[in-house]
């Protein structure tokens, strides 16, 4: 009797632990997991990209890399954890770049500094923003859509974040193609096209990898892009070619971790990504959810980053 | 027929051994904690929630949680049956007329109806959950910002008015919950709110940690005051198959509960415990002979312990389609979905397809080992009331503890743990049920987020709840639940 009742208390307990690790680090980096901090929703272009990245991980590190979504509150909450956690190599910002380290700095009061509270480690891809309509629009192409735009008191916007990449570059488009927008932002890429899919918006804005799934089901038309030049992944011009002068340089998916982590962690994590990024099945699975691998070490990216963010302090000067 | 095809997909899924094993785990958990008076499906699946960041695949871990949900509502009827005590809150209603069965020397016929309806109706359930599931996805994407809005606040409502006899005690606690929820950033502008200057608190009050407070820690300090929770009844269990005459006696009454609990699990705010309430006031109106119940009528077992089990079936179906939990069981489960990297919503069917689809094939494979594990092991559980709380509460307490600590790694997150698992003492002390709490603390940043987007869609005007016909008509349902508690409220004191 004694004997089956310890079986089962141990049985429960057994059960209950089996998914808790050793709190002990060993010597070595890295000694246990790695969490890679992804600050939005699942489903997003950022969390898909994570996926894709802890994924093929298991050949290039000897720990995995898991993915913890930590969405709302505009995106600074998942942000902040980082920017709190112990600067030893086991907490990593994915998605370092995005609009709310290039871009909402400059709008609004955050409270960290985005260039010296994180360290770069590296630059893994930059999603462009694909301006979207639903299927059943009126407008096919941009030119339509913008005179349909013009003649209307209110066209909603739907976009991941407000001031993130989608936000900031569809009130540039609507200022300089001079109709009247009102973003409506939530928690991230995936709300934003799931309201836009089901008429809940007039427009909105996402990256490749959450509209093109749609596309190709039909729910949604993409009339632009906001690049410099196509973006090979999507089948719509750029605002350029149409006639409206607006570029940004889309939302930079970078990796960056707390400041005071040591230099030999931040180059050991960069030799791991930059093997990641060159890895066959990698390749082909951003490929198959349309983002470009753009890979930049820590040095390089810190260079570049400064250089997006006062690019972006300039574009966000534009506002009336 | 899409249905079809899903499912024999799914049952590729549930069928692999990794996932048969986690199924079996959670059917077994799920028991013993059913039986076990004191922790709920809730708490465990909160103690759960760390542990299914360490399980690679979400199928896997919502596999095992819906195991223990659903497991939970057969295990509860045991102890109900036997103690008088209901192991579970779904299984209060069996005492009434398990325990008398139980007094009268009946507890097999007892424990084996409970089991075999709970089989049917939670058969029963899986079956319409996959032929409804996917046109209500479908129809979920009619479902924007306004939509969402008003969906929370009845959910939040009838949530409120439902979960206990006293309604203006679960209001308190919905409040308080919608409170909590506010803590952080905001989730529009990202301006702190309520952090009283520690960063800590900036990203919000984690809803592990919360959980596990609550739930966890709150009912282990209960439940040890309780100390010994009285004695078994009988020991020796037999003819845990019921007679032929017990089953013409209780086939109408398994069907029912089966209907009743399915629809009530429907309902935002619904869930396994009213449905078991509402299937035996259905019973004993029903009866050709009402004055047998609370005296051992054993439809009094069958229907309720079949509705509970429908209703923790069919409460998947808000949550996998439209996103909404229902209940505190479902708010857990919607938890370790986000932490998966699964969004609970109109695409998951599509973008998902092996969760929903190996969700949904577990449950009839997860339905049969319950039925086995039930009856012919139903004397080995009962043995589980004998084990002495003083072993179980330390063990609970220290993967609390740990578990709470895995998800940040801060040591904070521990003490506001302690902090709430002691408020969680003292509010279930003044009977105050914490699961509306918990309920509005998941629904709320939904509700505000969704009220700041209706107003920017409609440039604040508050016409647009009115003018669109679905937020309009369960703002309408909202408005007609209140009035009417308010006026059989008036009614009574008068």
């Amino acid at each position: 009797m004694q004997s089956r009742r310890v079986l089962l208390a141990a049985l429960m307990a057994a059960v209950l632990l089996a998914g808790i690790p050793a709190a002990v680090a060993g010597p070595a980096y890295p000694a246990k997991a790695i969490t890679l901090i992804v600050p939005y929703a699942p489903g997003g272009s950022t969390d898909v990209l994570a996926r894709a990245v802890s994924q093929v991980a298991t050949r290039h590190l000897t720990v995995p890399l898991l993915v913890v979504n930590r969405p709302g509150g505009g995106a600074i909450p998942g942000r902040l954890d980082v920017v709190r956690a112990q600067p030893d190599g086991y907490t990593l910002l994915f998605g370092y770049g995005s609009g709310e380290d290039l871009f909402v700095p400059h709008q609004r009061q955050i409270p960290y500094d985005v260039l010296t509270d994180l360290v770069p480690v590296c630059r893994i891809s930059i999603h462009s923003v694909v301006l979207v309509v639903a299927a059943n629009h009126p407008a096919q192409n941009l030119t339509e859509f913008v005179r349909w735009a013009k003649g209307r008191e209110q066209n909603t916007a739907a976009v991941s974040t407000a001031g993130g990449v989608v936000d900031v570059t569809l009130r540039l488009f609507a200022q300089n193609a001079g109709f009247k927008v009102t973003p409506v932002p939530g928690t991230g890429g995936a709300d934003a096209i799931t309201r836009l899919v089901g008429g809940h918006a007039d427009f909105g804005g996402g990256h490749p990898s959450e509209v093109l799934p749609h596309i190709k089901a039909g729910r949604l038309r993409p009339l632009g892009v906001a690049l410099e030049r196509r973006d090979p992944a999507v089948n719509a011009p750029t605002f350029k070619e149409m006639g409206f002068d607006v570029v940004t340089p889309g939302s930079v998916k970078g990796v960056a971790v707390p400041k005071g982590t040591p230099s030999d962690v931040i180059l050991y994590l960069a030799a791991a990504f930059k093997e990641i990024s060159v890895d066959p099945e990698f390749v082909k699975i951003m490929k198959d959810i349309g983002q470009p691998i753009m890979y930049q070490g820590p040095e390089e990216y810190k260079v570049w980053f400064k250089q997006a963010f006062e690019q972006a302090g300039r574009l966000v000067a534009q506002f009336k | 027929m899409a249905s079809f095809e899903g499912l024999l997909q799914g049952f590729g899924i549930a069928l692999s051994p990794v996932n048969l094993l986690f199924a079996f785990l959670g059917a077994l958990l799920g028991t013993a904690i059913g039986v076990l008076p004191g922790l709920g499906p809730a708490a465990t699946i909160a103690l759960l929630l760390p542990v299914s960041y360490k399980i690679g695949s979400p199928v896997t871990a919502i596999i095992m949680m819906a195991g223990v949900f659903y497991g939970a509502m057969y295990g509860g009827s045991t102890t109900s049956i036997l103690l008088n005590i209901p192991g579970e809150a779904a299984s209060v209603v069996t005492c009434l007329d398990g325990h008398q069965m139980a007094r009268k020397g009946r507890a097999g016929p007892a424990l084996g109806i409970a089991a075999i309806g709970s089989f049917i109706a939670g058969t029963i359930a899986v079956v319409a959950l996959t032929l409804v599931a996917p046109p209500v996805a479908e129809f979920a994407l009619k479902f924007g910002p306004p939509e969402y809005f008003a969906l929370t606040v009845l959910g939040l409502l009838l949530a409120t008015y439902l979960s206990g006899r006293a309604p203006l005690k679960s209001l308190i606690m919905a409040t308080l919950g919608l409170l909590l929820g506010l803590v952080g950033l905001d989730p529009v502008a990202g301006v702190p709110r309520f952090d009283f200057g520690n960063v800590n608190l900036q990203g919000g009050i984690d809803f592990v940690t919360l959980a596990m407070g609550l739930f966890g820690i709150g009912e282990i300090l209960l439940s040890l005051e309780q100390g010994v929770i009285g004695t078994i009844v009988t020991t020796t269990i037999r003819d845990v198959f019921p007679r032929m005459t017990d089953f013409v006696r209780t086939r109408r009454a398994i069907v029912r509960g089966s209907v009743i609990g399915f629809v009530v699990g429907l309902l935002p705010g619904g869930g396994a415990v009213i449905a078991s309430l509402v299937s035996y006031a259905a019973e004993r109106r029903a009866s050709p002979h009402p004055e047998e119940f609370g005296q051992g009528a054993i439809e009094g077992v069958a229907g309720p312990e079949s509705a509970n089990n429908a209703a923790a079936t069919s409460s998947f179906i808000p949550l996998l389609t439209l996103g909404i939990p229902g209940n505190a069981s479902t708010a857990m489960i919607f938890a370790a979905l986000m932490i998966q990297g699964v969004t609970p919503g109109p695409f998951l069917l599509r973008e998902h397809a092996d969760v929903f689809w190996g969700v949904a094939a577990s449950m009839y494979i997860g339905n049969a080992m319950l039925l086995l594990l039930n009856l012919p092991l139903v004397g080995v559980w009962a043995q589980l009331l004998r084990v002495p709380y003083a072993y179980l509460a330390p063990i609970i307490a220290v993967i609390t503890l740990a578990g709470v600590y895995t998800v940040n790694n801060t040591a904070f997150d521990i003490w506001l743990m302690l902090v709430i698992g002691v408020v969680g003492y003292l509010l279930r002390k003044l009977e105050f049920d914490p699961g509306p709490l918990l309920l509005a603390f998941v629904l709320g940043p939904i509700m505000e987020r969704s009220l700041r987007q209706s107003l920017l869609m409609s440039a604040g005007s508050p016409a647009i709840f009115v003018t669109r016909p679905i937020a309009a008509l369960l703002l309408i349902a909202a408005a007609i639940f209140v009035a009417g508690n308010l006026l059989a409220g008036r009614r009574r004191r008068a």
